[in-house]
C-alpha cells in the first residue's frame, strides 16, 4: 500500500509520494490528503513518479495540475509508470540519447511494459 | 513590517555589505582573486567572454548592474589594459558607494597591481565600518524566487509554499520577481491573464517564445531538462512549467523584466514582476543580483545553490535531501502533518530575518562562481530573436 497524490480532479495521472512495487495498492489522495480511491500498481512506481490513473490511448493528452502536460506516444493502460518512455512534450523534446540515459538509470524497460 | 537595514546615499537598502571586485578581462582575474582573498566579504565577478565589447554588451552591462546592487556597499573595477574594456566605462556609471578603478598595465607589474588593489580594499573596508543598521520597511526588498534541481516535491510542496510567500510579500508591499520564462512553456494564457496591460501580455508571449526557439533549435540536440529532473519523476517541459508556475504567486504581473545588450530592465512599482533571469542556476543568482534583488528564495528538490551577493533561502519538501544546507523545511506538506500556509508564513519571517543580517543556512559557506551568462548575440541574430522595445 502506498500514497499517491492527484492535484486536480480532471488528471489522469497521480504521483506516487512513496517508493510503489509492482502489485502493491497505489492509495490515490488529493491535495488535501484525503484518500479518494486506490488502484493496483501494474509495475514499479519510483517516488516522484506518475501512474496512469486511467487507460489512455496514443496520441492523447496527459493531465496533471488539470493541464496538458504532454503527449501520449504509445496506449498507457491504468496503473502503468507514465514517463519519457511513453510521453513526449508538445514543443520541446528531451533528445534521444537522454531518453535513453534516464531510463537506463531508473530501470525503465518500455518494450515490454504493456504485456501483462 | 520592520527589519534592520543599510541605507545607502541614493536612499536605497542593502541586506549585506559586500565589495565586488570585478575583473573586466579573465586576464586579470588572478590579480582580483590575489585581492578578494585579503576580505571574507570580497566577491569576484569575472568576464569569462574575453575582453572585447562588442558582443559582449549583455555582460558589460550585468557587471554595471551587478555593482549597483544594494547588497554591494563598495566596488574595485580592474582590468588589464589591453581589451576593449576599461575600468572607468563601468566605474563611471556607479554612484552612492565608494568605487576605485585599476587598470593592471599602468600600476606596472602583477604584483604592485596587487599591492594596489589590496590598499584599496582596505579603503573600503574602512568605508563599510562605519556603516550602521536602521529600521528598514520590508516594502523596500526585492526578492527573487528561482527553482533548481526540480523534482516532483517541487511542484506540491516547496513551489506551491514560496508562491503564496510571494503574495504575502507583494501584500506587504515587498516586490518579487520570477524569471525562467523557458520553465513556462505551457503557462502563457495564465500568465497573459494576470498581465496588468495587454502590453505586458505581448511581452511575456514574445519573450517565452523566443526562448522556445533558442533551446529548440532542430538538430542541437541542446539538453534542457536534466536527467536528475526526470529520474525525479518529471516528465516534459509542460509538466516541469506547470509545477514551476506554482512559486509566482497569483498576483498581477507588473512588467517582464529584460536583460539584453541594451540593458537591464528594473523593476518600478511595487508588485510581482516575471523576468529573463535564465532557468541555469548560476546564471540567474548574477541576472537576480542585477535586477537589483536583496534575497533568492530557492526551491529545490534535489540540488545546490548559492549566490555570494544575494543571499539564498532553500526551500524543499523532498525529505531524502533534508541537511543542515536547508532553510525551510516543507516535507510537511508531503506527509501531510502541514499545511502551504503556514510552510508560508515561515518563509516570510525567514525572509524578515536573513533581511535583518541571519545568515542563510550556506551563506559564506562554499559560495559558488559569480556566472556571467549571456545570450549569443550571433546565435540571437541568425534565430531572428527580438527584445522588446
Amino acid at each position: 500500500m502506498s500514497r499517491f497524490m492527484k492535484m486536480e480532479r480532471e488528471d489522469t495521472v497521480a504521483t506516487a509520494l512513496e517508493k510503489t512495487s509492482k502489485g502493491e495498492a497505489a492509495e490515490i489522495h488529493d491535495t488535501n490528503n484525503n484518500k479518494i480511491y486506490s488502484i493496483i500498481a501494474k509495475e514499479d512506481i519510483p517516488y516522484g513518479n506518475k501512474i496512469a490513473l486511467v487507460d489512455m490511448k496514443k496520441g492523447s493528452n496527459v493531465i496533471k495540475y488539470g493541464g496538458n502536460t504532454g503527449e501520449c506516444t504509445q496506449d498507457i493502460k491504468t496503473g502503468y509508470l507514465v514517463h519519457v518512455h511513453n510521453v513526449k512534450s508538445y514543443s520541446v523534446n528531451i533528445p534521444n540519447s537522454i531518453i535513453e540515459e534516464i531510463k537506463r538509470q531508473m530501470n525503465i524497460r518500455g518494450e515490454e511494459k504493456n504485456d501483462i | 513590517m520592520i527589519f534592520k537595514g543599510y541605507r545607502r546615499e541614493d536612499g536605497k537598502v542593502g541586506i549585506r555589505n559586500k565589495i565586488l571586485v570585478i575583473a573586466v578581462d579573465e586576464c586579470c582575474e588572478g590579480i582580483v582573486r590575489a585581492i578578494a582573498k585579503e576580505n571574507e566579504d570580497a566577491v569576484v565577478l569575472t568576464n569569462w567572454y574575453t575582453c572585447m565589447l562588442g558582443g559582449n554588451e549583455e555582460t558589460f552591462n550585468q557587471m554595471i548592474a551587478v555593482a549597483q546592487n544594494p547588497n554591494v556597499a563598495g566596488v574595485i573595477v580592474v582590468a588589464m589594459g589591453c581589451g576593449s574594456i576599461q575600468p572607468e566605462q563601468i566605474g563611471n556609471e556607479i554612484s552612492g558607494k565608494p568605487v576605485r578603478l585599476m587598470t593592471c598595465e599602468k600600476v606596472g607589474g602583477t604584483r604592485k597591481s596587487i599591492a594596489a588593489g589590496i590598499e584599496m580594499l582596505k579603503e573600503i573596508e574602512s568605508h563599510i565600518s562605519g556603516l550602521k543598521r536602521e529600521d528598514c520597511n520590508i516594502s523596500e526588498l526585492v526578492i527573487g524566487i528561482k527553482c533548481g534541481g526540480s523534482d516532483t516535491s517541487s511542484g506540491i510542496a516547496s513551489n506551491p509554499s514560496v508562491g503564496k510567500a510571494a503574495d504575502k510579500l507583494v501584500d506587504l508591499g515587498s516586490t518579487c520577481i520570477g524569471g525562467e520564462l523557458f520553465e513556462l512553456i505551457g503557462c502563457e494564457d495564465i500568465l497573459k491573464s494576470r498581465a496588468v496591460s495587454e502590453h505586458v501580455a505581448e511581452k511575456i508571449v514574445t519573450l517565452i517564445n523566443n526562448e522556445k526557439t533558442r533551446w529548440g533549435v532542430p538538430g542541437a540536440d541542446v539538453e534542457t531538462m536534466s536527467v536528475g529532473n526526470c529520474v525525479g519523476g518529471l516528465t516534459t517541459i509542460e509538466e516541469k512549467s506547470l509545477g514551476a508556475l506554482h512559486k509566482m504567486g497569483t498576483k498581477p504581473i507588473q512588467d517582464v523584466l529584460q536583460i539584453n545588450k541594451y540593458g537591464v530592465e528594473r523593476p518600478g512599482e511595487h508588485g510581482f514582476y516575471l523576468s529573463e533571469a535564465t532557468m541555469l542556476c548560476g546564471g540567474a543568482g548574477v541576472n537576480y543580483a542585477s535586477y537589483g534583488a536583496h534575497i533568492i528564495l530557492w526551491t529545490t528538490g534535489a540540488a545546490g545553490f548559492n549566490n555570494s551577493i544575494v543571499p539564498v533561502i532553500r526551500v524543499s519538501g523532498n525529505q531524502s535531501i533534508i541537511n543542515e544546507d536547508i532553510d525551510i523545511d516543507a516535507t510537511g506538506i508531503m506527509n501531510g502533518s502541514e499545511g502551504i500556509d503556514e510552510v508560508s508564513d515561515r518563509i516570510v519571517e525567514k525572509v524578515v530575518s536573513v533581511a535583518g543580517g541571519t545568515l542563510t543556512q550556506v551563506e559564506g559557506v562554499g559560495d559558488a562562481t559569480m556566472t556571467l551568462y549571456q545570450k549569443d548575440q550571433r546565435v540571437e541574430s541568425m534565430l531572428n530573436l527580438n527584445c522588446i522595445k
